[in-house]
């Protein structure tokens, strides 16, 4: 029975982990740049509801998946627009938009659709040749095509961040805005850059929700995802590899939940399925020396006629 | 930025007054006679499931007494007590003469709220306890349609282990839990019933995974209550020979090759008890069960799935269940 939990941890975790490492790697880019969005679960909820409308109308995945990416962009714009702008308060601009998002998606939902419905989203494509290796073909190599996306943006992200000259400008951005002003990085543009990218990919996690998991739309289907994806960025460091396996730990220790539950280990369940979460706070304490690594101007609205 | 923000301001304050100026206008125009009903849900009127089941219950009341005798409106989303708490109170200052508050969660709001409104009646289930005489406590008899689907569970699985997706363990959820694992004892002793909670509610994506889970631990056959199901209907229709079975309302609909038999609430009757109550003086102070026995349960099938896959030994056993418990000769243990 220790093997089938362990395979079933790993098989249930791998799918869970791919909408958090979507939104949080997005997220990501927008926190370095100095800019926090707690709208990412608005985002995620309005573009789940995009792109399932529009593989429920035209049959396309594709479509749906560009769409839900191109709504969550402008929720990222419109994100970046109050925050950076305006310079309005992060915190409170990101509950706006979250709200925003929350009671669009549902309105539209019930004008447009009106009840829950299954569509033919996205499932499983099996790896050839990869997916007969013994015991981890199976488990790894028969996933989403947008698994293997989000794991493969892991990398991306960390090449774009740390190896080219617009990831330095992020960083540096996000640590000593007044700096890179002087030396002629336009922040502004830096961080609406990121915040827009952060709204896209935001998209993705939706629409991997709606066309690949779920394969349907209901009121509040990221029950919370876009706000973990969140502090998942804190987990991981601002690092994309901190924040994937951020995203596996959290999403293991989910799918371990339930295992004991199926598997009915005498454990009580609240406590299971509190346990991700718990974990998540308690990493946080522990690396609170660790944190200085983050961006320092973080949740700071820049205004360059302001110094200190 | 001042001129834009006063712009909002006015622009908000305008709808404000006039959305008061229409619905009071609206008030006005009800007759005397119009029964007021405001329903308050904690998810949607199209969950297929627990909000949908009430919705639908007092639309077919609305139907058939005729729009002009019975005006309808409901609330939903408002899973929070603060928010719930806030419209109860807000339909009850309106002059609504019956507010249903459709969850276990909302009998301290009314607790509260009814003692301030004597001619108002309030409902909340699934409950028991009505301390007010202005209030009801509907109570669904889950455990009795759930003992009967759990003895199709137990008659028709082929590995032995019955998968649970349950919400959040208390109220509704345990007595179908309970019922069900007693009608799959009840012709199955081998049989392992699996029970594993998601902690929400609504979150269709965890009640997926769950399902996925049991199923790959060898459940074929799977069952589970609130509106998070869905979640877990559209997985268990993903797999062949894997079977799931419904509660609250009929949801064939979502996975016809799947969905072999629901267990239905009826609460049209529930809301005619009360506007007949309320007519001769009652306003509440009593439960209202639902049941098997007063009609307002029933047992949907699948028909056309059931009919290839169910074998009449199975519905023999169904129906002589059925009317055991509607004549007290089977009782269902509740902890």
């Amino acid at each position: 029975m220790i093997l089938e939990v362990v395979i079933g941890v790993i098989v249930g975790g791998i799918p869970l982990s791919a909408s958090l490492l979507f939104a949080s790697l997005g997220e990501m880019f927008g926190q370095r740049s100095g800019v926090f969005n707690l709208g990412t679960e608005g985002i995620m909820m309005l573009s789940a509801f995009v792109g399932f409308y529009l593989v429920y109308l035209f049959g396309s995945p594709v479509l749906g998946i560009v769409a839900a990416m191109a709504v969550g962009g402008l929720m990222g714009l419109l994100m970046a627009l109050v925050s950076v702008t305006f310079k309005a308060e992060q915190g409170i601009s990101g509950i706006g938009l979250y709200m925003f998002g929350w009671g669009v998606s549902g309105t539209l939902f019930r004008v447009y659709v009106g009840g829950v419905t299954n569509i033919d989203g996205i499932g499983r494509i099996a790896v050839p040749v990869l997916k007969d290796i013994p015991v981890l073909g199976p488990i790894l190599f028969n996933q989403n095509p947008l698994v293997y996306l989000a794991f493969l943006l892991v990398p991306v992200s960390s090449y774009v961040l740390f190896k080219t000259p617009w990831g330095l400008k992020v960083r540096a951005v996000g640590t000593t805005p007044q700096a890179a002003d002087t030396l002629g990085v336009n922040v502004q543009r830096i961080r609406y850059q990121c915040v827009t990218l952060g709204g896209v990919m935001s998209g993705l996690a939706g629409a991997y929700l709606s066309i690949g998991q779920a394969q349907m739309f209901a009121d509040n289907l990221t029950a919370g995802r876009g706000f973990i994806a969140v502090a998942l960025v804190y987990f991981g460091r601002w690092k994309p590899s901190g924040v994937m396996w951020g995203a596996l730990l959290f999403s293991m220790a989910h799918a371990l939940q339930r295992s004991i539950q199926v598997y009915g280990i005498e454990f009580p369940y609240e406590i299971a399925v509190a346990t991700p979460y718990l974990m998540v706070i308690l990493v946080l304490a522990l690396t609170y020396k660790e944190r200085n690594v983050g961006p320092l101007a973080l949740g700071k609205p820049y205004n360059r006629e302001f110094r200190g | 930025m001042k001129r834009i923000f006063g712009g909002i301001m006015v622009l908000s304050l305008s709808l404000m007054v006039g959305t008061a100026l229409f619905a009071s206008g609206q008030a006005e125009a009800t007759e005397d006679e119009t029964v007021r009903i405001a329903v308050v849900i904690p998810s949607t009127i199209d969950d297929m499931a627990w909000s949908q089941a009430m919705y639908e219950g007092v639309l077919s009341v609305q139907r058939r007494l005729g729009e002009d005798k019975v005006q309808v409106d409901v609330s939903e989303r408002l899973w929070n007590a603060v928010d719930a708490g806030s419209a109860i109170r807000q339909y009850a200052s309106q002059g609504y003469d019956i507010v249903i508050a459709h969850g276990a969660q909302y009998q301290s709001l009314l607790d509260d709220i009814a003692p301030a409104f004597p001619e108002v009646t309030f409902a909340y289930g699934t409950g028991f306890r009505a301390d007010h005489e202005n209030v009801y406590a509907y109570d669904p008899h889950a455990q009795e349609g759930a003992y009967l689907l759990g003895i199709v569970a137990g008659m028709k699985t082929r590995s032995g282990i019955v998968g649970l997706v349950g919400p959040v363990e208390s109220g509704d959820a345990i007595k179908y839990n309970q019922g069900f694992v007693q009608g799959v004892e009840s012709v199955n002793s081998d049989a392992e019933v699996r029970v594993a909670y998601t902690g929400s509610f609504g979150d269709l994506v965890a009640a997926g995974e769950i399902a996925e889970t049991h199923i790959t631990a060898g459940a074929d056959i799977l069952t589970g209550s609130a509106q998070q199901t869905v979640g877990a209907i559209r997985v268990v229709d993903e797999y062949d020979g894997v079977y799931w079975l419904s509660t609250d309302m009929d949801q064939s609909s979502l996975a016809p090759q799947s969905v072999l038999v629901a267990q239905a609430y009826d609460f049209e009757a529930v809301v005619q008890q009360m506007i007949d109550n309320r007519e001769r003086g009652v306003l509440g102070g009593s439960h209202l069960p639902l049941s098997f026995a007063n009609g307002s349960l029933s047992l949907v099938w699948n028909d056309a799935l059931a009919s290839e896959v169910i074998s009449p030994e199975i519905r023999e056993n169904v129906e002589t269940a059925m009317q055991m418990i509607i004549d007290g000769e089977i009782e269902i243990e509740l902890q």
